[in-house]
């Protein structure tokens, strides 16, 4: 590839301060520098300023045959936006505005390179009486992307995966042109995907091979003005995983269900690699971390749902602590991040990835994580549970109940050293170790996999499924230069 | 049950607890010493996972943007974590110098905005360390410091000062009113910026001490205090300047010294003695430091009104690099008619003015896009005035200040006018 003829070009559309084939610019998106995936290679990088110019962009890629990545943060946890076979990586940073926000039917309009930052700073300067979901990820990382991988947010309870919190699609498609989906395609509304064909599904779950999202609308939700937090605290996974099966199908205004085993609780707790216990259980030490966020418009509604919510721990013995006085009751140095993590404890932070392993030693992290049948949850944690200790590494678990208690994620982290080969080569083997494990079980799906882990899948699906997928692809991108080497996409 | 006021959200608490350093409760936290060489501080480099959390300023309400020079560069390499891992490239052996990469870590005002936010104890506590190591290591490597950097630096090395201005023409500001005792232990270190481009603040403060009783005086032979050298990574030729600066003061009997200009102060406190090892034991005062002891002790009353409404910009060098917000903040507010209305990026977030590091000289977009982005927040307050105790921050304000919209002062200039 004539790189200079081609940035000479590119330089024709967004100017050449936003073009570059510099290796120091190359460098950064060449990496995850978070997992254990290998690197990529990026040939050059551009920051487009609106969807006309990522069209462009893009026909520009085609006529050249060049893979074209598209980029917001680049990081994620199958590193699917590292480019695999080089060419142009679209970083859509600069597309970083809300372009609407609708209160009445409660959705946001933004554009491909937005963050949850971007989001939130927004919508709490303009509209403070609503919000967004509050992603795990850093406030830095992409909307769309999240959305488009099934991320998952403070909200996973009443809204479902990010995915379902998309209202409808501006996409660039792998040739150039600029389609619309949903209520968008046909009114100035962006209110929903319905009742339309649903061709959003085009896009989500790709792994950008299918289209450059250039705006989409996001839902969101009223900040109702009485919350409570609930942190109880049970022996083990087993103990506590019924009773949040049962308050999952109780309504009772929850909007946040999540358990998280004593491994992920450390790294709330801010404790570092040499501080933590491998093997909490052994110690003795409780496994099961709950957090239960209920919300109502009035203070009736809320003490009736608080007194419910309660009384469900209790049936499980299970003391229904709130957040604040739970945190309360662990050593002052033992707080860390745990009590700033929730609006009714005086905060609301992402939590951070130096909080969901031990950055300081290194700085790697890569997780299995699964969409799940509830009723696998518990066996999902244990077998994962067994591969981390084998290795000796702390199991750090986390598992977000969804959508009304229609199924949950689970996931395991493996941290690791990146400047250890042999570390990350042992984490390579602990991840795959644990996907196999857990494809013993029933209804185990991987979101953002790796390439890996893609080609798993399809073997496995029905030849016609795979046959299907794979023309889809084919007919969207002929020239296959959306972010080819991962996803659904050839080699 | 109590009813959650939407407006609290907001993360008081967190910020009560001090913010971020809860990190140093972190049992086993790896230590490690400031000022140090690149070297040093390599095998830390790579915790980084340029997760972006540099960016922003998460503790506050509006998670805002705090890093200049990567919403102005916008590509990954102008924020921290960018330079992080080029960092790492290059001491790796990945990446080479080029003058490009040189320019990277030089198109940044090191205003220490990012480090604050990250939550990698190691970044949070050093990362300002080794962007400086970066700078050093440049100068060793031959691509830096910046041509106009190096040419100000030949003028230092001149006449003193990187204005272009001559060494003879520095005290011209001194008016017959200005009373000073050439015994005093006391020396007023006025810097270059004050010197040349805002004598109003040296005059102020000159007259302030004057109205206090405070014998001082100003040293005729006062010298550039290096930082504009220092910042640009040429780390033994600021050496050799604290050095030439440190016998002054010695040879004239300096015991005590204030200064109205923060990097002054910073350079003088604390690079002397902690990154060159000069431990000259003479202690260092910023202005509004040495008036809130005043305030304190009733040795200062304000006797007249000054009816403003202002903002306070906390400059890089006291706030972020020395952790003083409050004492200006402080004094502020003692002044009666004075209401101070805080901008949304304040304190330790606050969003830098664009002038330091070394960027006001060679990175001309960079800085003023940096000062017109300070200036409009500043207006969004409907403050009418916007107010600082650095006269390099001031400068950059006034220059970049359009139609009057708001008025920018000096601490001192406000003082002077309620004393």
């Amino acid at each position: 590839m004539n790189n200079s003829k081609v940035v000479s070009e590119l330089e024709q559309i967004v100017g050449d301060r936003y073009v570059s084939d510099e290796p120091e610019i190359q460098f950064l998106y060449h990496y995850d520098f978070i997992t254990a995936e290998p690197e990529g290679k990026c040939d050059i990088a551009i920051m487009p300023e609106s969807a006309e110019e990522v069209q462009e962009i893009v026909k520009i890629a085609n006529k050249y045959k060049i893979p074209v990545v598209p980029w917001v943060s680049g990081i994620n946890f199958g590193s699917i936006a590292t480019p695999r076979k080089g060419g142009i990586v679209v970083d859509l940073r600069r597309m970083n505005r809300v372009l609407e926000v609708n209160e009445d039917d409660m959705y946001a309009v933004v554009e491909g390179g937005i963050t949850w930052a971007d989001l939130k700073g927004y919508l709490d300067k303009h509209h403070p009486n609503f919000r967004a979901g509050i992603t795990y990820s850093p406030p830095g990382t992409g909307v769309i992307p999240s959305c488009l991988c099934y991320g998952m947010f403070d909200l996973g309870m009443i809204g479902g995966t990010g995915a379902e919190f998309i209202n409808g699609l501006e996409v660039v498609l792998p040739t150039g042109e600029l389609i619309r989906t949903g209520s968008c395609s046909l009114s100035k509304y962006w209110f929903g995907r319905q009742p339309l064909p649903d061709i959003s599904g085009l896009f989500i779950g790709w792994e950008g091979t299918t289209g450059i999202v250039t705006k989409a609308a996001i839902k969101l939700w009223p900040k109702l003005p009485y919350r409570t937090d609930f942190l109880p605290i049970a022996s083990r996974m087993e103990d506590g995983a019924p009773m949040m099966i049962k308050l999952s199908k109780a309504g009772l205004g929850i909007v946040d269900l999540c358990m998280i085993n004593m491994g992920w609780t450390q790294s709330l707790q801010c404790f570092d690699q040499k501080s933590v216990a491998i093997d909490p259980v052994a110690l003795g030490i409780p496994d099961f971390v709950a957090v239960i966020t209920t919300q109502a418009y009035t203070e009736e509604q809320h003490k009736a749902q608080c007194e419910a919510i309660k009384s469900i721990c209790k049936e499980h013995n299970i003391e229904p602590l709130t957040a604040d006085v739970q945190v309360r009751n662990f050593p002052k140095n033992m707080w860390g991040l745990i009590h700033h993590i929730f609006p009714s404890t005086g905060g609301q932070l992402p939590i951070h990835f130096w909080t969901c392993w031990d950055f300081s030693r290194g700085g790697g992290g890569e997780w299995i994580g699964c969409y799940v049948s509830i009723r696998n949850v518990v066996k999902y944690y244990n077998l994962a549970r067994e591969v981390c200790l084998k290795y000796d590494k702390t199991p750090q678990f986390y598992s977000r109940i969804m959508f009304g208690g229609h199924y949950c994620v689970a996931r395991i982290n493996v941290n690791f050293n990146k400047n250890d080969p042999e570390d990350i080569k042992k984490t390579r083997q602990i991840l795959k170790e644990i996907h196999d494990a857990v494809q013993q079980l029933d209804g185990v799906i991987m979101y953002k996999p790796p390439k890996w882990v893609v080609q798993y899948y399809k073997d496995k699906t029905l030849p016609a499924t795979t046959k299907l997928v794979e023309s889809v692809k084919k007919f969207l991108d002929p020239n296959n230069i959306m972010n080819p080497g991962q996803g659904i996409g050839e080699d | 049950m109590e009813r959650i006021n939407l407006k609290k959200e907001k993360i008081s608490k967190y910020l009560e607890d001090s913010g971020i350093s809860h990190i140093t409760a972190v049992p086993d936290q790896q230590k490690l010493d400031r000022y140090k060489n690149l070297e040093y501080y390599k095998d830390i480099l790579y915790q980084c996972g340029k997760c972006g959390t540099c960016r922003t300023a998460y503790h506050e309400e509006g998670w805002p943007h705090v890093c200049p020079s990567g919403e102005f560069g916008k590509f990954e390499a102008y924020y921290l974590g960018g330079k992080n891992l080029l960092s790492w490239a290059l001491t790796t052996g990945r990446l080479k110098w080029t003058e490009n990469m040189a320019k990277i870590f030089y198109q940044c005002s090191v205003c220490m905005a990012c480090m604050q936010q990250c939550q990698i104890p190691e970044i949070h506590h050093y990362a300002g360390e080794w962007l400086m190591a970066m700078r050093e290591e440049a100068v060793q490597k031959g691509f830096g410091p910046m041509p106009e950097q190096q040419k100000y630096t030949d003028h230092v090395t001149k006449e003193y000062n990187p204005y272009m201005e001559k060494h003879k023409d520095r005290t011209n500001w001194i008016t017959s009113n200005i009373k000073e005792n050439p015994d005093a232990k006391l020396a007023y270190f006025v810097g270059c910026t004050t010197s040349y481009r805002e004598q109003n603040v040296a005059i102020a403060t000159a007259e302030i001490l004057n109205s206090l009783e405070v014998e001082f005086r100003v040293l005729r032979d006062e010298r550039c205090c290096g930082s504009p050298v220092y910042m640009t990574g040429q780390t033994d030729k600021a050496k050799e300047i604290a050095e030439t600066n440190i016998n002054t003061f010695k040879n004239e009997g300096i015991e005590r010294i204030i200064t109205s200009c923060a990097g002054c102060y910073r350079t003088l406190k604390e690079i002397y003695p902690k990154k060159f090892g000069f431990e000259h034991g003479i202690e260092v005062l910023h202005l509004p430091e040495f008036l809130l002891e005043k305030l304190n002790n009733d040795e200062l009353t304000f006797n007249n009104k000054v009816n403003m409404k202002i903002t306070y910009h906390d400059p890089c060098h006291i706030g972020r690099h020395m952790g003083i917000y409050e004492p200006p903040r402080e004094v502020l507010t003692k002044i009666p008619g004075i209401e101070l209305i805080e901008m949304a990026r304040n304190r330790h977030n606050a969003w830098c003015c664009g002038s330091g590091g070394g960027v006001r000289s060679a990175f001309k977009d960079l800085s003023i896009f940096a000062a017109n982005e300070r200036i409009e927040e500043a207006k969004e307050t409907t403050a009418s005035a916007i107010v600082s105790c650095c006269p390099f921050c001031l400068n950059q304000f006034k220059t970049n200040i359009d139609n009057n919209e708001i008025q920018a002062f000096d601490l001192s200039e406000l003082v002077r006018k309620a004393i």
